[in-house]
């Protein structure tokens, strides 16, 4: 017996050996892999701030008094950019149609007056909202620079002094921000784009190593060989699941670690134990995608229909809790909404077994039902 | 170039995609699906944060300021929890993403008029809702301070309330939207991935397309045939561009009818301006499939090159302006910057050729290069 399970390996390693060389053979798969687990995961980190920076903003200036001059000057960076000051309605216009600026800022005449009058005054704006967030974003910061300056001046109207200032009844801000205390973006960002890696190379690499020997015609050689389904799939799996960790490894010890400074709080090792698991659950849905796939094209076109729900499910790019209610209870079925709770987890927040045992097992049985589809249909159709 | 070889090699490609079931429908499925799926699952409104509170105070006035969070439609209340302990237990597990503590004596002490800190615990793992939230709480906290002092300002200084708002505040900002008055970010978004849609998908038939005949070794036909590299791309990359075309308008049927956005310009320029677009990417995928050798690295290739400059340099998440000053060049290098000036233009703006033929002009431009590249190193006899 213990002589057929050493055939049985052998022969499982020669087949993952012949995974791998061929892996290796295509110089610009490779490369563009590469590319995947390093330059992409940078780029996704470094380039996306979804803050305001530097909104280029045009003022209309009706006034021309020290106080407007004073509120105007605030309007400055990191936040804002004072590029024009339009001379008519029509040219304001014309620039936010352009798209020369985001926002045009309108200054009452009379404002300074009625500011030393003890007069309420409105100061104008209009955003440029075709892009939604950023429309948002300009209001909010926006509003809160004028009400800070209106702030200010009502206590230099009211005539208070430092003493004074602390008898007034407020209530003060003392944020703490757990996990991401700087809340830099490239943390979460790098992260994120590493969990979508992950997900779309191990969908993707074992479904076109199989098809290609079905576009080929080597699948025929294979099926007259000694070998069984098992020793044709498990070898796919193994050798492109082993190639996925490495560039797992590759991308949190060489960017998320070293470029982006994320401290890694919890169990590396727990992280690839995990990671393991979930390649090993996405490739079942790549065999999967594979048996119903002739060419690879088709496993092209596949992979991103079956890869779009699952990042939509994953609780990346929406939390749960923002989900509609039928959306949330979809979000029990995609694998990577188990993984991305578990990563940031165990990344940012320094989560073990004891917190996450439960998810593991979750993501364990999932994965095992969605292998054991993947192989019984492999099987049905090559057996 | 004879246009009875051209439009073989097209009806070829045609029928050849025609007779890939599969092939034919993902190639309408899939752009329209990364359509729905980005347009619902992008919202970036923040609403329903899950949070919970310690009132070590409970008194009147911490109840009537806490409710001001619970009675929000953008906070979600779980319930009260006891001690500090249990909320970062919560926190930790993602059970609530903010938490709230007010502190003894919050009614003694501003009733005598002193300011109160109230601390809140916040997750930051995505930092876009943590900076979202952390301006809600801001907010509710300025408001309530903007009553309590409006009041106590009334009773010192004996005027009416109204009056004593004025002094608390004298400035108030009146912002108006243009262009999404009700600043839905579906319109923004379902109106804006066209762009990011149409960036990937031609690439992808096209390379494909290419490469197949490549790896299967069925290019070796056209090589032997009498039919010119030109009459072979242009042929060869026809059927794509048309089922690209057809692409443009089921995506516009979606955003107007699906997600409701406006379409206020040119429906002629905006159909013209995207065809060049379509075109334009369909270059894109013929480059990759000259460089690379199977479909595999192939439709990772053009997955690199395409979703990245769409998403991070188009001006859809970042604008191009608010950039640095490399990022900016490298974002004029892109097709992407160009089409969505178009498209927001055209949906959301009401513009139309006098405005935007620049941007046409880029793309015809950046069209015509990638096809002359394309064809001058396209080689009907393989370099050995």
């Amino acid at each position: 017996m213990s002589g057929g399970l050493r055939l049985w390996l052998s022969r499982l390693g020669a087949m993952t050996l012949k995974e791998l060389k061929q892996l290796s053979r295509d110089p610009i798969l490779l490369v563009v892999i590469v590319y995947f687990f390093t330059a992409d995961i940078y780029i996704a980190g470094a380039g996306v701030h979804m803050d305001l920076n530097n909104a280029p903003i045009a003022v209309m200036d009706h006034d021309r008094s020290a106080a407007s001059r004073e509120l105007i000057y605030r309007f400055r960076p990191p936040y804002f950019r004072l590029v024009r000051e339009p001379q008519s309605i029509r040219e304001a216009v014309r620039l936010l149609d352009e798209g020369k600026v985001l926002a045009v800022l309108d200054i009452p005449a009379h404002f300074q007056r009625d500011l030393l009058a003890g007069r309420q005054t409105v100061v104008q704006m209009q955003v440029d909202a075709s892009n939604a967030m950023l429309g948002t974003l300009v209001s909010t910061y926006a509003g809160r620079i004028v009400a800070r300056y209106g702030f200010e001046r009502a206590k230099m109207h009211l005539g208070m002094g430092k003493a004074q200032l602390q008898a007034i009844p407020v209530v003060e801000n003392r944020h703490r921000v757990y996990y991401n205390p700087n809340q830099s973006d490239p943390w979460f960002m790098a992260i994120s784009e590493m969990l979508t890696v992950i997900t779309m190379l191990s969908l993707m690499l074992p479904a076109a190593a199989a098809v290609r020997e079905k576009e080929r015609g080597t699948i025929e050689q294979l099926a007259v060989s000694p070998l069984s389904p098992a020793q044709i799939l498990l070898p796919k799996v193994l050798a492109m699941g082993l190639a996925v960790l490495v560039g797992a490894a590759a991308s949190l010890f060489l960017v998320i670690q070293a470029v982006f400074h994320v401290p890694i709080k919890g169990s590396s090792m727990l992280f690839f134990i995990m990671t393991a698991l979930y390649v090993f659950a996405t490739s079942g849905l790549g065999l999967f995608i594979a048996t119903l796939s002739r060419n690879l094209g088709q496993v092209v076109m596949l992979v991103i229909l079956i890869m779009m729900p699952l990042l939509l499910l994953s609780g990346a790019w929406t939390p749960p809790e923002a989900m509609p209610a039928f959306l949330r209870q979809a979000m029990h079925v995609s694998p990577l909404f188990y993984f991305t709770e578990m990563s940031y987890a165990i990344l940012l927040k320094g989560a073990g077994l004891g917190v996450l045992w439960r998810l593991m097992l979750e993501l364990a049985l999932l994965g095992s039902l969605v292998f054991a589809f993947g192989v019984w249909r492999f099987r049905r159709q090559f057996g | 170039m004879k246009w009875r070889r051209t439009w073989a090699v097209a009806w070829k490609e045609w029928r050849e995609v025609m007779r890939d079931r599969l092939f034919f429908a993902m190639a309408f499925v899939v752009p329209s699906m990364i359509l729905l799926v980005l347009g619902y699952g992008l919202s970036l409104d923040v609403e329903n944060i899950p949070f919970a509170a310690i009132d070590y105070d409970k008194s009147a006035l911490s109840r009537d300021y806490l409710h001001r969070f619970i009675d929000s439609r953008y906070f979600d209340y779980r319930g009260e929890a006891r001690n500090v302990q249990q909320l970062d237990r919560l926190l930790a597990a993602s059970r609530i993403r903010f938490a709230i503590i007010v502190p003894p004596r919050f009614q003694e002490r501003l009733a005598a008029s002193r300011p109160v800190a109230v601390q809140s615990l916040i997750d930051g793992v995505f930092p876009y809702r943590t900076q979202v939230s952390k301006g809600y709480v801001a907010a509710i906290n300025a408001d309530f301070s903007a009553h309590l002092l409006t009041d106590a300002i009334a009773q010192r200084q004996g005027i009416p309330r109204a009056r004593a708002r004025q002094f608390v505040t004298p400035i108030r900002l009146d912002a108006r939207y243009l262009y999404n008055q009700a600043i839905r970010s579906r319109w923004s978004m379902s109106s804006g991935l066209i762009m990011l849609v149409l960036m990937v998908s031609p690439p992808f038939l096209t390379a494909l397309g290419v490469v197949r005949e490549r790896e299967n070794g069925s290019i070796y036909n056209i090589y032997a045939s009498t039919v010119s590299r030109g009459e072979f791309i242009v042929g060869k990359l026809l059927p794509y561009v048309v089922i690209s075309a057809m692409n443009i308008f089921i995506l516009w049927g979606f955003a107007v009818w699906l997600f409701g956005a406006p379409f206020k310009g040119d429906p002629l320029f905006f159909f013209t301006a995207s065809l060049v677009y379509v075109i334009c990417t369909a270059g894109i995928g013929l480059l990759v499939s000259l460089i690379v050798r199977t479909q595999a690295a192939a439709a990772l290739l053009t997955m690199v090159i395409t979703f990245i400059p769409a998403m991070l340099y188009s001006g859809l998440l970042v604008p191009v302006e608010s950039m640095g000053r490399e990022t900016q060049i490298e974002a004029h290098l892109f097709p992407t910057l160009y089409y969505l000036r178009i498209v927001w233009g055209s949906f959301l703006k009401g513009l139309g050729w006098p405005m935007l033929w620049g941007n046409v002009a880029a793309l015809v431009a950046y069209a015509a290069v990638l096809w002359s590249v394309g064809f001058l190193s396209f080689h009907k006899r393989p370099r050995q």
